[in-house]
């Protein structure tokens, strides 16, 4: 146990003294998850500028253009009054979305015909797409509610006969677990989750590079210390600061961004207590393995884009091909990320995550085996090719100083 | 000068080659992501939304409710379930997305025009899902509420005509610009691929200065009466043209293979990724410049390149994020360039609306370099405890 404290007692040592790393471990995570939380912290898409092309100018056309303009999903910009201004603005980005009401509205009404109102939305940004087209469709509905019930009104129907026509069938629309449909509560703990990956990865992957490249691994490979207390002492720095970092993102979540984090406390601790444990036993064997840290650093942090992705995190697994989806799911973050979501946004309880977290715990085992059990036996660097592939040493202007 | 520039750039090139996680990183890295999400988006579109039904009265009138739901563009009918406990079940447990509750009585109410009301769940967690499946209920809702509310006018004695003008005299046609199906994958594969390939020429930028000042050779060289001024331009040649090479294949598979939109020419294109490359390779050269080591270089570098997708705009739009932030987001290069791009592959906005991006990347590729060149004066100058 001493031994395993002073390994732990060493790194963290390091990791003070050690200015980038310490702002790596203990002010990043905080940095980046303010950045991405103040991105997200609207989380709903409102005040879409939408361009309305009136080119009938009655009191019908009017009343349209009123309806768009009483809701605060929509910002009408008024720069926007012919179709080729609308055009140019759409292209321009001026305006999302567009409305063209006929010269013939108002007289088509007035002589029962058929009319139309054209509505036009930005494909180029699907957020804004089809926020768009589901705020026309709530609009257009009540307008053509109001629509009918005065044109009932004017066959001399009583507003309770109105009323007992048009709602005869209703529909009652319920949004479950994320009922504002909020994108901070959608995406912001993904995204979270993935910082807890890549800096709990980068933070121990480079404990046994550092090492290497100071020349010091080669006394914690002689001495007489079991690979497993190496590993314990080593990580035992980062799995507290990591698991820091996971309560920190989680505050920072609810406190200021506003997302949407239920469920048992518990099981919260749990899923994040297992997902460190592999961050940090995968980190470590990537450390032992690789020759210096500036390899880790380049292949580390390539991965994150990827992982997040196509782990069906944001677009659904279930329109994902199935190799893809069978690749994701030997990722860690894949199953901890729909265990937190599912825990947090839709608080299940422990028999709908119990798949989750047997797979957590035979990732964690299998890491833990790895990083407990590393050969001690060092492979010597390598002798041709370029020195930051193969061997222990990278650019380095602190080389040049005699 | 000639001799020696054309030394340096062969050398450069050579030394690019020889560095194998670079050169893997470069080559694979950015083909590798673009391949990954084409296979990832290959659905292309949020269809066949799995939706769960539980019909209580099984009457004629509650049929044609689920057929309208089955004619449905994006909804699929997966399941029926005899009530509402084993529906909420079901969504919970994510087999289904959608859940329509249709009442007992719901025929007889509504063949007697008495008031009814069918309940619509909807499982909001995933937001891909669940704007679509909102849209396409409420044209469901839309379309059956229309089709009930007619026959009960006729039934009161309102002529066919009038009963039908009262709730269809206006039709609302929609037209979705630049991206007419709405197809993810056309918004999605090209961002996020390119967004790889930043990160992976970020991390090749990061060692334009530290990769030469970080070595021993670095005394020969100074020794060798080489300006610095030549040695890292001739450098930066070197990557600004293998950066451009690697794009090449990657734009092939997107806009000739996978038939991504180009509204622009490929001259524009490749016009802007050029200027974006030439800021992103500043940027990197100025993280470069400021680095003790490489290890640092990198770590600065990807600081920035990590996040810059998310700020960029490109998904969650820059116009929802708060102001102050919005200003922020301009002053990265990766801003500029995937705004640019949405701009160029599905508007071709014109070089009028174009050229603020090129100025702006110039003008950041003019500061971050002279900042790099500072530094590095500074730092001949000002040696700290060291030989140089």
């Amino acid at each position: 146990m001493k031994q395993i404290l002073n390994i732990a007692y060493y790194e963290m040592m390091h990791i003070l003294k050690e200015r980038v790393l310490f702002l790596m471990i203990f002010f990043v995570p905080l940095l980046y998850a303010s950045l991405f939380g103040l991105v997200y912290v609207s989380g709903i898409l409102q005040h879409v500028p939408l361009g309305i092309v009136d080119l009938d100018h009655s009191k019908e056309s009017r009343d349209v253009v009123s309806a768009f303009e009483n809701t605060p999903d929509f910002k009408v910009i008024p720069e926007v009054t012919t179709y080729a201004a609308l055009e140019k603005g759409m292209k321009t980005g001026l305006i999302r979305a567009g409305v063209v009401i006929p010269e013939d509205y108002s007289q088509k009404l007035s002589q029962h015909q058929l009319t139309q109102i054209l509505t036009i939305y930005d494909g180029s940004n699907l957020i804004y797409g089809f926020n768009t087209r589901k705020y026309f469709q709530q609009v257009l509905n009540t307008f053509s509610a109001d629509h009918t019930a005065a044109y009932l009104s004017g066959l001399g129907m009583t507003k309770h006969e109105i009323t007992n026509v048009m709602d005869t069938v209703s529909y009652s629309m319920e949004i479950w677990y994320n009922p504002t449909l909020s994108y901070a509560t959608f995406i912001y703990m993904g995204l979270a989750l993935m910082i807890f990956q890549q800096i709990g990865l980068l933070g121990i992957g480079l404990t046994a590079t550092r090492e290497k490249e100071r020349n010091t691994w080669i006394q914690f490979l002689s001495a007489a210390v079991s690979p497993w207390k190496i590993f314990l002492g080593k990580a035992l720095p980062y799995y507290i600061a990591n698991f820091f970092n996971y309560g920190l993102v989680m505050w920072v979540a609810v406190r200021f961004v506003n997302v949407k984090i239920e469920g048992s406390v518990a099981l919260i601790v749990l899923l994040g207590l297992l997902f460190d444990i592999i961050v940090v036993s995968a980190g470590f064997v990537v450390s032992v393995y690789v020759p210096n840290s500036l390899l880790v650093t380049r292949y580390l942090m390539l991965i994150s884009v990827p992982i997040f992705v196509s782990s069906g995190y944001s677009w659904p697994s279930t329109h994902i091909p199935k190799i893809i989806n069978e690749l994701v799911r030997l990722m860690p973050y894949t199953w901890m990320a729909e265990g937190f979501r599912l825990l947090t946004v839709k608080n299940l309880g422990f028999s709908y995550l119990v798949d989750k977290i047997i797979v957590l715990i035979v990732m964690a085992a299998i890491s833990l085996f790895f990083a407990l059990t590393f050969s001690k036996r060092r492979k010597p660097p390598a002798q041709t090719g370029l020195a930051v592939n193969g061997s222990i040493s990278y650019p380095d202007k602190s080389c040049l100083r005699l | 000068m000639l001799k020696q520039c054309r030394a340096v750039l062969e050398r450069e090139l050579f030394y690019m080659w020889r560095d194998k996680s670079l050169r893997h990183i470069l080559l694979i890295g950015p083909l590798l992501g673009l391949l990954l999400f084409a296979g990832v988006y290959s659905y292309q579109r949020i269809g066949n939304i799995p939706t769960g039904i539980v019909d209580l009265d099984n009457s004629s009138a509650s049929r044609q409710v689920v057929e309208e739901l089955k004619n449905s563009q994006n909804l699929q009918v997966a399941a029926y379930f005899d009530s509402f406990a084993q529906l909420k079940e079901s969504i919970k447990r994510g087999e289904v997305i959608v859940g329509v509750v249709i009442p007992d009585n719901f025929g007889k109410n509504v063949a007697l025009h008495r008031q009814t009301r069918v309940a619509v769940v909807i499982d909001g967690m995933n937001m891909a899902y669940a704007t679509n499946a909102s849209s396409a209920i409420l044209t469901v809702t839309r379309t059956f509420g229309a089709q009930v509310g007619i026959q009960t006018l006729i039934a009161q004695g309102i002529q066919a005509n009038q009963a039908q003008e009262a709730y269809q005299s206006i039709a609302f046609p929609e037209e979705a610009w630049f991206n007419p199906t709405l197809n993810y994958a056309y918004f999605t594969v090209l961002g996020f691929a390119l967004n790889v390939w930043q990160q992976c020429l970020t991390l090749a930028a990061c060692m334009t200065i530290i990769g030469e000042n970080g070595l021993r050779s670095w005394l020969q060289i100074k020794t060798s009466g080489i300006s610095s001024a030549v040695l890292f331009f001739c450098k930066s040649l070197v990557h600004i043209a293998v950066f451009m090479l690697i794009v090449f294949p990657l734009y092939y598979l997107a806009f000739v293979v996978f038939k991504l939109p180009l509204a622009c020419g490929w001259l524009n294109l490749l016009s802007f990724t050029l200027i974006f490359i030439i800021a992103l390779h500043s940027l990197g050269t100025m993280m470069s410049s400021i680095s003790r080591n490489a290890v640092d270089a990198s770590r600065y570098g990807m600081i920035i390149a990590l996040p810059a997708f998310v700020i960029s705009g490109y998904t969650w739009p820059l116009e929802a994020m708060p102001q102050w932030v919005q200003h922020a987001a301009w002053f990265l290069p990766q801003t500029w360039f995937f705004q640019g791009l949405n701009y160029l592959t599905f508007k071709n906005p014109g070089w009028g609306f174009m050229s603020h991006y090129y100025l702006a990347l110039g003008l950041m590729a003019v500061l971050f370099y002279s900042v790099a060149a500072l530094r590095l004066m500074v730092e001949n100058f000002l040696p700290k405890g060291g030989l140089m």
